[in-house]
C-alpha cells in the first residue's frame, strides 16, 4: 500500500516536471509522429518490392511494429527515464547526486525503478496500439492468443527493464559510460522479425541481448502462431535476467559505496 | 581568412574531445544502425534474386558505403548551434577576430576524426563478414568522390541554416529531427532512391535529402546511368548554393537580432 | 555508561584508485591489466559523539573529513573499524538508520529542479512517511526559522544559491532527524547568508536537540557553530575537544605586539634569546615566544626597549590550524 502512494506520488510529481515547459510537448509530439512515420513508410517501401519477408508478410511485420512501438512506449514511460536520471550523461552517478538515493529509508532499487515518469509515452503507446490494430484489423483474434501475447508483452518489459537495470549498475564501474544509449540502437533491430538477420546475429539477438524475445515473440503470439512454450521460456528468461540485474544492481551499489569520493 | 587560427581551433577540440571518446563512439554506434538494420534487411529480402538490379552482395556493399558516407555527412554541431546562442557561448565566438563559422567547422572535423576512428574498423569488419560485392570504374570513383564533398558541405548548410533559427525560436533543434527523418526516408538509408515507389521517388528526386547522403553512394552502382548522375550532379550544386545564401542571410539578419534582444 | 549517539573506533578508510599514464598504449595496457595504488582517506580514527552535540570536522583538502562523513551517513563503506550511528551500523542502510539522519551536501543538490520545493517536499514526506500532520508542523517551523516564505512556490531553478541551500536544509530536516550531518553546507555563499545559515543551524540545534555534524572550509562556520572540534590531517585525528583549547595545546607560543617608541632602533632592537620576529611594520613588531617564556620575554622587553605600548595575544585559530597543515604535525 504504501509502495502504490509512493509511486502515485512519483507519477504527480513527474507529470508537474514533464508541464514546467509546454512547447516539449509539441515537440514530442512531433518526435513521435516521426518515429511512427518512418518506420511505418520504410516498411511500406520494402513490401513495394517484396510480398513476404523470410515467411512474414506486411500485416504480420506490421503487428511486429506495433509491438515494437508499444515495448518502446512502455520502456519510455518510467524504465528508461529511471535509468537515465541515475546513470545518464552528467546524471546523478556521474554528479555524485546519487547519495541522496542512498540516504532515503526507501529500497534503492525501487527507488530508482519507479522515481521517474514521462507520461508523454502514453500518446506514443497509443499510436502503437494504433498500428497494432490496424494490422491486425480483419483478423480474428482468440482469447487464448490475446492472453499468450499479454503474458508475452509482460516478459519483454520485464526484459527490458532487466537489460537497462544491469547496463545502470555497470555505470557504477565506468561512469563514462553510455549503455543505455547502446541498448536504444541494439533495439532499434528489434523492428523486424529477429529470423531475418544472419545467424550469428540471431543468436547474439537471442541471447546476449534478448530483443527477440522482446518484440518477435509477442508479435508471434497476437498473429495466432502456437508459441505457448517460447513465451513460457521467455517469461523464465526475463524473470531469471531480472534476478539477475538485480544482483547485479546490488554489487554496483557496494561498488559505489566503496569507491566514490 | 584565419586558416592557422582555424586549424588551431581544430587540434584543441579534437584532442579534448578525444577524453570522451568513449561516448562519442556510443553516439556514432546509434547513428551507424538505421543504416545496418535497412542493410540486413534488404539483404534478406533480395535473397538469392536480387531486386531492382542489385544482388545481396550488392546490397550490403551499398549499405557499407552509405554507413561510411553518412558518418562523414552527419553535421552533428548543428545540433549545439541552438544550445550556443542561447546560453551566451556565442559572445565568446563573436569575441575572436575570425568568422564564427570556424568554430562549428572545428567541431565538425574534429568529431569526423573521432567518429570515423571508431566507425571505419567497424565497417571493415563487417565488410569481412558479410562479404559485400562491388567492382566500380575509376571514373565512376572520382565522380562519387566530388559528389561526397558537395554532400558534406550541402548537409553541413542545410543544417546550419536550420539551427541558426534558434535566433528566433527557441526549439530549431525540432527541425533537425525533422531533417533526419526526411534523410532517413528519402536519401537511401530506408532503401536505395531507385527502389522507392512513384511519389516518394520523385520527392526525393526534387528534394535537397538525397543528395546529402544517398547520391554519392548511387553513383557507384551500375544501375544509375549516366543521365541520372549529372541530373543529380546539378541538382546538388543547385541546392548547395540556395543553402549558402540561406545561411548568409540569416547570419546576418540572426546577427542583428542578437545584438538589438541580446544574448 | 549508555551509548553514544554516534561511536567511531579506529575507521579506516581506504580507496583503491585505478592509475593510468596518459597515452594510448597505457589505455590498452591498462585494460588487461589495469593498475591499482591504495590510498587511505582516513587511518585509525576513533571519537564518540553525544547527542546535541555540535561538532566541527575540519581538516585542508584532502584531509578526510568528507569520506567520514560519508562513512557515517552509510555512504561509504567503512575499510576497518567499527562505527555505530543511532544504535545501527550506517553501512547497512536500514531504513530505521536512514530515518534518523539527515544530510546536506553544499556541491550537490537534492531538490527537483523544475519544480517548487514544496512539490519536492512532498516526495520526501511520502517517501519518510512523516504523517501530514507533523509535517505541516515542522514545514512551518522551518519556514518561520529560515524565512522562506514565497520561495517555496517558485521553481527550483529560479532561486539563488542561496535560498536553494536554505531549502536543502529543510528537505533534510523534515522527518526531524536526530543526526545532521553538513557537508560544506556555507559553500559559495554571500557573508550575510552564511551568517543567517549558521544562525539557523544553532538555532535549530538547541530547539530540537540534534545532534550536528559539520565539515567546512569557513573556519567562521565552524567557531559560530560548533563547542567541539575534531582536527583531521592526512587521514588521522590531530586533536578532539573544545576550539578554545586549540591554541593552548597545539600552538604552544603566544605573540607579543610591541610599538617602539621614537628614537629606538627600529632595525635592529635588541631582543632577547628565543623571540622570533614574524611581521615588521615601522615601528611595529609582531614576535613569537613560546608559551612558557612569555612572562620572562615581556619583562625583558619593558626593561631592555623604549616602548610605546605591548600586548600578549594567543595566536588566531586560522593561523594555528595553517602552521598544522604546513608542518603536518601537532609540534
Amino acid at each position: 500500500m504504501k509502495w502504490l502512494r509512493l509511486i502515485r506520488t512519483f507519477i504527480v510529481v513527474s507529470a508537474r516536471q514533464e508541464t514546467a515547459y509546454p512547447i516539449n510537448f509539441w515537440i514530442s509530439l512531433l518526435h513521435a509522429l516521426l518515429n511512427l512515420g518512418t518506420g511505418v513508410i520504410g516498411l511500406g517501401v520494402i513490401f513495394s518490392q517484396v510480398d513476404t519477408l523470410q515467411g512474414w508478410a506486411f500485416a504480420d511485420t506490421l503487428a511486429l511494429m506495433g509491438v515494437f512501438l508499444i515495448v518502446s512506449a512502455l520502456r519510455g514511460l518510467f524504465i528508461g527515464p529511471g535509468m537515465e536520471t541515475v546513470a545518464g550523461l552528467g546524471q546523478e552517478v556521474m554528479t555524485g547526486a546519487f547519495d541522496f538515493v542512498l540516504l532515503r529509508p526507501v529500497h534503492t532499487q525501487f527507488l530508482i525503478t519507479f522515481r521517474t515518469w514521462r507520461l508523454f509515452s502514453l500518446v506514443d503507446l497509443t499510436l502503437g496500439v494504433g498500428v497494432l490494430v490496424w494490422a491486425m484489423q480483419g483478423s480474428q483474434i482468440e482469447a487464448a492468443a490475446l492472453l499468450l501475447f499479454a503474458v508475452a508483452l509482460l516478459a519483454a518489459v520485464l526484459a527490458v527493464y532487466a537489460v537497462l537495470l544491469a547496463m545502470t549498475a555497470l555505470t557504477f564501474w565506468s561512469p563514462g559510460l553510455m549503455l543505455g544509449w547502446v541498448f536504444d540502437a541494439i533495439f532499434q533491430l528489434a523492428r523486424y522479425p529477429v529470423s531475418i538477420y544472419p545467424p550469428w546475429l540471431r543468436f547474439l539477438l537471442t541471447w546476449c541481448v534478448p530483443v527477440g524475445v522482446m518484440t518477435t515473440i509477442p508479435a508471434q503470439a497476437i498473429t495466432g502462431e502456437n508459441v505457448l512454450w517460447p513465451v513460457m521460456g521467455a517469461l523464465g528468461a526475463a524473470l531469471a535476467l531480472t534476478v539477475g540485474a538485480s544482483w547485479l544492481f546490488s554489487r554496483g551499489l557496494r561498488r559505489y559505496s566503496s569507491a566514490s569520493s | 581568412m584565419n586558416l592557422r587560427g582555424g586549424i588551431a581551433l581544430i587540434k584543441g577540440t579534437w584532442a579534448s574531445w578525444m577524453q570522451y571518446r568513449a561516448f562519442f563512439f556510443v553516439l556514432a554506434f546509434g547513428w551507424m544502425v538505421p543504416p545496418l538494420v535497412s542493410m540486413l534487411v534488404w539483404s534478406a529480402a533480395a535473397g538469392a534474386d536480387g531486386i531492382g538490379g542489385l544482388s545481396q552482395a550488392e546490397f550490403t556493399a551499398y549499405y557499407l558505403i552509405l554507413i561510411l558516407v553518412n558518418q562523414i555527412t552527419y553535421a552533428q554541431s548543428n545540433w549545439t548551434m541552438g544550445d550556443v546562442i542561447r546560453e551566451g557561448g556565442l559572445n565568446t565566438w563573436l569575441l575572436r577576430p575570425m568568422p564564427s563559422i570556424f568554430n562549428v567547422l572545428a567541431s565538425e572535423c574534429a568529431g569526423k576524426v573521432v567518429y570515423m576512428a571508431f566507425v571505419t574498423p567497424v565497417a571493415v569488419l563487417l565488410a569481412l563478414v558479410l562479404r559485400p560485392e562491388i567492382t566500380v570504374s575509376p571514373d565512376r570513383l572520382a565522380l562519387a568522390l566530388m559528389s561526397l564533398c558537395l554532400a558534406w558541405a550541402l548537409r553541413f548548410l542545410w543544417g546550419y541554416w536550420l539551427a541558426l533559427l534558434a535566433f528566433w525560436t527557441p526549439r530549431a533543434d525540432a527541425l533537425l529531427a525533422l531533417q533526419d527523418a526526411l534523410v532517413f526516408l528519402l536519401s537511401g538509408v530506408a532503401a536505395p532512391v531507385l527502389l522507392l515507389p512513384g511519389g516518394l521517388q520523385t520527392a526525393a528526386r526534387l528534394l535537397p535529402f538525397r543528395y546529402m547522403v544517398g547520391f554519392p553512394v548511387e553513383i557507384l552502382f551500375q544501375n544509375a546511368g549516366v543521365g541520372e548522375i549529372l541530373s543529380g550532379l546539378l541538382f546538388q550544386v543547385f541546392w548547395l548554393a540556395a543553402a549558402a545564401v540561406l545561411c548568409r542571410v540569416l547570419w546576418k539578419a540572426g546577427l542583428r537580432r542578437y545584438a538589438a534582444v541580446g544574448g | 555508561m549508555p551509548e553514544s549517539l554516534i561511536q567511531v573506533e579506529h575507521l579506516s578508510k581506504v580507496y583503491r584508485v585505478p592509475e593510468r599514464e596518459p597515452g594510448f598504449k597505457a589505455a590498452v595496457k591498462s585494460l588487461f591489466q589495469p593498475q591499482y595504488r591504495q590510498v587511505a582517506a582516513v587511518q585509525d580514527v576513533t571519537f564518540q559523539i553525544a547527542a546535541g552535540e555540535r561538532v566541527g570536522l575540519l581538516g585542508p583538502n584532502g584531509a578526510g573529513k568528507t569520506t567520514t562523513l560519508k562513512v557515517l551517513a552509510g555512504l561509504l563503506y567503512p575499510t576497518r573499524g567499527q562505527v555505530r550511528v543511532a544504535g545501527q551500523a550506517p553501512a547497512q542502510r536500514s531504513s530505521a538508520f536512514l530515518r534518523q539522519i539527515g544530510m546536506v551536501q553544499g556541491n550537490k543538490s537534492q531538490m527537483i529542479w523544475d519544480i517548487p520545493p514544496l512539490d519536492s517536499f512532498q516526495v520526501l514526506r511520502e517517501i519518510y512517511g512523516v504523517p501530514t500532520a507533523a509535517f505541516r508542523k515542522t514545514l512551518d517551523e522551518l519556514v518561520a526559522l529560515l524565512d522562506l516564505g514565497d520561495l517555496l512556490t517558485r521553481p527550483a531553478r529560479n532561486l539563488s544559491l542561496g535560498e536553494r541551500m536554505k531549502c536543502e536544509l529543510v528537505a533534510s530536516l523534515l522527518h526531524r532527524p536526530q543526526v545532521l550531518f553538513l557537508d560544506e553546507p556555507t559553500l559559495g555563499l554571500d557573508i550575510s547568508m552564511q551568517q543567517r545559515l549558521r544562525k539557523f543551524i544553532s538555532d535549530y540545534n538547541r530547539q530540537s536537540g540534534a545532534a550536528i555534524l559539520l565539515t567546512s572550509h569557513y573556519m567562521a562556520d565552524v567557531t559560530a557553530i560548533c563547542d567541539r572540534i575534531i582536527l583531521i590531517h592526512n587521514g588521522r585525528k590531530l586533536y578532539d575537544g573544545a576550539l578554545g583549547e586549540l591554541s593552548e595545546r597545539l600552538a604552544p607560543f603566544k605573540l607579543i605586539r610591541l610599538a617602539l617608541a621614537n628614537g629606538t632602533n627600529h632595525e635592529a632592537p635588541d631582543l632577547p634569546e628565543g623571540v622570533k620576529v614574524i611581521e615588521k611594520e615601522g615601528s611595529n613588531l609582531t614576535l613569537r615566544v613560546a608559551r612558557q617564556d612569555a612572562p620572562g620575554i615581556t619583562s625583558a622587553l619593558l626593561a631592555s626597549l623604549a616602548i610605546n605600548d605591548l600586548t600578549v595575544e594567543d595566536p588566531p585559530v586560522e593561523a594555528v590550524i595553517d602552521r598544522i597543515y604546513q608542518e603536518g604535525s601537532v609540534a
